[in-house]
């Protein structure tokens, strides 16, 4: 794959900034997917529900301690390719991941890799807040328990109290432990799956939109997480809020009904993109 | 769950191999099969057998004459019946079969007889039949009534249609399915008896024996006859809903509930007590059971069994049996039959 | 509501406000539903009305049998008679007869001797023999005994019989009732609540039958019936529904299993002559091989019943335990399998209720017999509950009517607490996600 400007591609217009920006029709990925020691790779991931082809020849990395946005219209595959990173989509029937993925060197879609450390090791808040229909303790003590993370009760105790401290919703269930998870409202379930995702400490993070159920408040304190976890961690984050995006990630990727239109800085993509449909998306004429 | 279902299939197969070894080791009850006329009678001897003696009391399977020597015949062992009751004779197909699979040596008892009644609802006044009414009236092929020794499909749509002297009431009868052992003994006594009164009809036995029994046996199935289950209970309950029906089935049944029922005259006997014990009334049947004789002494209780139901208490004039409907046999045939059961002498059949 | 300005000038295509059309079709819409409430209704109130009319005849039917009649007897335990003998096989008829001839002195004939004899069951002697083996200390005494009556006494004293019938057409004869109405007056009849028939197994004679026998093969057929359908159902259930990919062999699974459920149970029967019987060589009328046929019967049932309501557990569920690392398993046993438990144990009660009232594929592995003992395990020759109420059903005697529907009252309580069980268990463990 090439992420060489294709000169003789039409020249469509001029930016605000008197740039010259890629033709709407060009699909090819304009800007740097690639890092340096990444922690996680993709090249040439094609992804099919059936007959659909919802992510076209995706090349992107994730670095170390570094937080990737992936922002794109409603559709545009988001959600499908974050779900590539932890195998989440073997979990549907019809659908087909192609490509080569790696986490540390390793191939992730590989024969003899097992998906139950990969997921440990990769958690996902999903887009939908789906607490198990237990207490609120055992939502979050749950992975600890079945990965044998806690040698003990007291150990327990407290990986699920830090745990929701981190998430923002300590101070609220402290004392309802044992009420069920699903009891809570919209915005407190989602940082209680988020509670649950990091109880197992895991080293990549895959976020799909963590904050879209949540008030100024709970998304500032996800916010702060994500800066926290960022120094040992790498995150993944699917958002609809440009905000967001440029406020917790170093590196922002626009995907376009399936394709990768362009990787950069974050400050670069919001402030000068190099592709026309980037450039409508985050001035809003798009999507 | 993979545990769960280890387990599970532990557990199945250790079912069925304890099933198996019990298969195989001793059985210490009698086991026996056959006919629904003899059950009732049957069960009542096994259940006296069972409290009077130490013995188990012995297993009755309802099966049907024909069901019951299919089982009894398919060989010695204990996971074969000791005793099938029948409400016909062994035919001899069945001997042989009951030969060819080692079933050697079958000690045959006649038991007593049973009476096959025609009844109706004591709201009415009792029918008075001939077998030849009978006959024409459920035939399905009768002969041409203008004459002639040809067959007509059945004509006749009402009792007075077969014989001017009957009333003039739609011809409704209600009896056993095919599979019944009472039906097949109306078919055979009555029907049969009633198309032996046409001389030719009688001729054709000898020459073509086949579309004789065709004539005889076959019930005709334009609705004049209604199958109504094996349940006689039933056909009584429907005969006091309409009086204008009749209902073929055992005397026991016609014994049980004479305050709704009667049975009517057939050749001019109506179905007592003791116009079917001593012969008079024409569509009577003998009862049977065989036994295995090479059960007898491995499975416990069976000479006992025997005794017990070839006692006068039982089967005689006053037994118990006669209680529940049977009809006894004659004195000098008890005794014959029950020195017969003390010698387990086995039947021969050429 | 009623805000015009909620749209941009309150105006449809027509020149008419929206708000009117929809006024103006408002009037139609709810005689829809009322009209639709109403089929409802009274759909319901078909079913109820037929429902009452089943339990209304079975039970007025069947009531009358929870009771029976005894009479009062003074037995002389004569020595001459119990002591000649060892006790356990000592002419106990003869002690009721005595008694009897000692109460009427006058009944000289033996016919009338014979009917005599008859006002109490053959069932009075057993009793007696019960007593004596229990306590011989009473040898020598007179004592007054509740012993049972005969099923014709019964069904007098129920009102069963016509009694303006000529004497010749009743089976109760004159001279009879008056020896009745003579213990009448002395108040030795008395009707007293059935024990009998919860606590003895078959008989031919109706005062002496009773449910238990069939209760027990019942129960035992239906334990082997449960520990082999739940467990193997769940199994495959949770197989095809969370672990096999589909396609073409999942589908012809999938397409045979729903097809078992339909098959007439008799072929199950037929199915278990052939393999459990004739090929095992397992033992005839044994519960163990109903509960194996039962199984096949069931097992159709519960894998779709489990199938349905493990599909109803949101996918959500899945991801969240698969997302944090789970493996397969623990996401079936700690999360998927609990919330679909409710379904599954419903549609195994049904399941197995239906098992209960199962006769026709037993018929053919011989549990349609006459079966006195108590069946005290899993290869004791035995019936079940439904076979018992056809069989009786079928019997000529005339006190068995009310005992058919006395069983059939307690099937149909038995059916009722296990559909209610369901009801329970479904309300009790329902989640709400
Ligand atoms: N399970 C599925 N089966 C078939 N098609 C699917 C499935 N999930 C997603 N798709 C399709 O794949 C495409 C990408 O979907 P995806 O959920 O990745 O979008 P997204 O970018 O996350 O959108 P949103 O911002 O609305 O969440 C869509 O066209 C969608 O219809
Ligand atoms: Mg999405």
């Amino acid at each position: 794959m090439t992420v060489d400007v294709k000169t003789t591609a039409g020249v469509s217009g001029i930016g605000q900034t008197g740039r010259i920006l890629y033709d709407r029709e060009s699909r090819e990925t304009v800007g740097e997917p690639f890092v340096e020691g990444a922690r996680m790779t993709c090249r040439g991931v094609n992804v099919y529900y059936g007959d659909k082809h919802a992510i076209k020849n995706v090349a992107l990395d994730i670095g170390r301690n570094e937080v990737v946005a992936m922002i794109g219209p409603s559709g545009c595959g988001k959600s499908t390719f974050l779900r590539c990173l932890n195998r989440m989509n073997d979990t549907i029937d019809t659908c087909r991941v192609e490509g080569e993925i790696t986490l540390d060197g390793m191939d992730i879609y590989g024969k003899e890799v097992d998906v139950v450390p990969l997921r440990a090791q990769v958690g996902m808040v999903f887009q939908k807040p789906n607490p198990f229909p237990k207490s609120i303790y055992d939502n979050v003590a749950y992975g600890p328990r079945i990965h044998g993370l806690a040698q003990n009760k007291v150990e327990l105790d407290e990986i699920v109290e830090t745990s929701l401290r981190k998430a923002g919703l300590w101070e609220e269930v402290k004392d309802l432990m044992t009420h069920p998870g699903t009891g809570l409202s919209g915005g407190q379930q989602q940082r209680l799956c988020i509670a649950r995702t990091i109880a197992v400490s895991p080293e990549v993070i895959l976020m799909d939109e963590p904050c879209s159920a949540l008030d100024p408040i709970a998304t500032s304190i996800i916010e702060d997480l994500i800066d926290e976890l960022k120094q040992q961690f790498s995150i993944a984050i699917v958002t609809h809020s440009m905000q967001q995006a440029s406020r917790v990630s170093q590196r922002t990727a626009y995907f376009h009904l399936g394709d990768l239109i362009e990787v950069g800085d974050t400050a670069q993509i919001f402030t000068t993109p190099r592709h026309q449909l980037t450039q409508d998306y985050i001035t809003g004429r798009f999507g | 769950m993979f545990r769960k279902s280890v387990l599970i299939g532990t557990a199945l197969i250790f079912l069925v191999s304890a099933g198996s070894v019990y298969a195989a080791s001793a059985r210490d009850y009698i086991s026996i099969v056959g006919s629904s006329t003899v059950y009732p009678f049957a069960t009542v001897v096994a259940e006296q057998f069972g409290k009077t003696t130490s013995y188990k009391t012995p297993k009755i399977e309802s099966t049907g004459s024909g069901g019951g020597l299919k089982l009894f015949c398919a060989g010695v062992g204990v996971e074969h019946p000791d005793i099938t009751n029948a409400s016909r004779a062994i035919k001899k197909s069945e001997y042989d079969k009951c030969q060819k699979n080692g079933v050697k040596e079958i000690v045959e008892v006649k038991i007593g007889y049973d009476g096959i009644v025609v009844a109706n609802s004591k709201k009415t006044a009792p029918m008075k039949l001939t077998r030849k009414d009978l006959f024409l009236a459920l035939a399905k092929d009768v002969p041409n009534p203008k004459g002639g020794e040809t067959l007509v499909p059945n004509p006749y749509k009402t009792w007075k249609d077969v014989n001017p002297s009957l009333p003039n009431v739609k011809i409704e009868v209600l009896g056993p399915p095919p599979t019944s052992g009472t039906r097949d003994a109306f078919v055979e006594l009555a029907m049969e008896g009633g198309a032996k009164k046409f001389d030719w009809i009688k001729a054709m036995k000898k020459k073509d024996k086949k579309a004789y029994k065709a004539i005889c046996h076959t019930v005709r199935e334009d609705g004049a006859y209604v199958e109504a289950g094996e349940n006689d209970n039933l056909i009584v309950q429907k005969l006091d809903a309409n009086p204008n029906a009749l209902g073929i089935f055992g005397f026991s049944f016609l014994d049980q509930n004479t305050d709704i029922i009667q049975g009517s005259f057939v050749d001019g006997v109506q179905p007592t007590f003791d116009a079917i014990a001593d012969g008079q009334y024409p569509v009577s049947r003998p009862l049977f059971f065989y036994v295995k004789k090479a059960h007898v002494g491995v499975i416990p209780g069976i000479q006992e069994y025997l005794n017990e139901f070839t006692s006068d208490k039982a089967w005689g004039p006053d037994g118990y049996l006669s209680e529940k409907g049977m009809i006894p046999m004659p004195d000098e045939e008890r005794a014959q039959f029950q020195s017969d059961v003390k010698a387990l002498k086995p039947i021969t059949m050429k | 509501m009623n805000n015009p300005s909620s749209q941009p000038n309150g105006l449809n295509p027509q020149g008419r406000r929206a708000i009117e059309i929809v006024n103006a079709g408002l009037a139609r819409r709810y005689r829809k539903e009322r009209r639709f409430r109403l089929y409802g209704i009274s759909a319901i109130l078909a079913s109820l009305l037929f429902l009452s009319f089943l339990f209304g005849s079975i039970i007025s039917k069947g009531y009358s049998a929870f009771q029976q009649t005894f009479i009062q007897l003074d037995i002389f335990f004569d020595p001459a008679i119990l002591s000649q003998e060892s006790l356990s096989t000592a002419n106990y008829p003869g002690i009721v007869k005595q008694s009897l001839r000692q109460m009427f002195p006058e009944v000289k004939s033996r016919q009338d001797k014979r009917m005599l004899y008859r006002l109490v069951s053959s069932g009075a002697s057993f009793q007696i023999r019960q007593m004596v083996l229990d306590s011989p200390e009473m040898i020598g005494q007179t004592l007054q005994v509740w012993v049972i009556a005969d099923d014709d006494i019964d069904m007098l004293e129920k009102g069963h019989f016509d009694l303006e019938a000529p004497e010749g057409e009743r089976r109760i004869k004159d001279i009879q009732l008056a020896w009745v109405d003579r213990l009448k007056k002395e108040s030795r009849i008395e009707k007293r609540f059935n024990r009998i028939l919860f606590t003895a197994g078959d008989s031919r004679e109706p005062e002496l039958a009773g449910i238990l026998g069939a209760v027990a093969g019942s129960f035992y057929t239906l334990l082997v019936t449960l520990l082999l359908s739940f467990p193997i159902g769940i199994a495959s259930a949770v197989y095809l529904e969370e672990f096999a990919t589909q396609n073409r062999w999942t589908d012809l699974i999938e397409v045979n299993i729903n097809n078992l459920a339909a098959v007439p149970s008799i072929v199950f029967g037929l199915l278990g002559l052939a393999v459990f019987l004739n090929f095992f060589g397992l033992p005839r009328s044994a519960p163990l091989v109903g509960g194996l046929v039962l199984t096949l019967m069931t097992l159709p049932t519960i894998i779709i019943a489990s199938r349905a309501s493990l599909q109803s557990v949101p996918p959500s569920i899945r991801e969240a335990a698969l997302g944090i690392g789970a493996s397969k398993m623990q996401m079936v046993t700690h999360h998927v399998l609990p919330l679909a438990l409710p379904g599954i144990l419903t549609g195994t009660i049904i399941g197995m209720a239906r098992a209960l009232g199962e006769s026709a594929p037993l018929l053919m592995i011989g549990m349609v017999a006459f079966i006195v003992d108590v069946p005290g395990g899993f290869t004791d020759p035995s019936t079940v509950l439904p076979v018992q109420i056809f069989l009786w059903a079928d019997s000529p005697e005339r006190a068995f009517v009310e005992r058919t529907s006395a069983a059939t009252i307690v099937l149909l309580a038995f059916l009722i607490i296990m559909n209610a069980s369901a009801v329970y268990l479904r309300k009790k463990f329902e989640r709400r996600w």
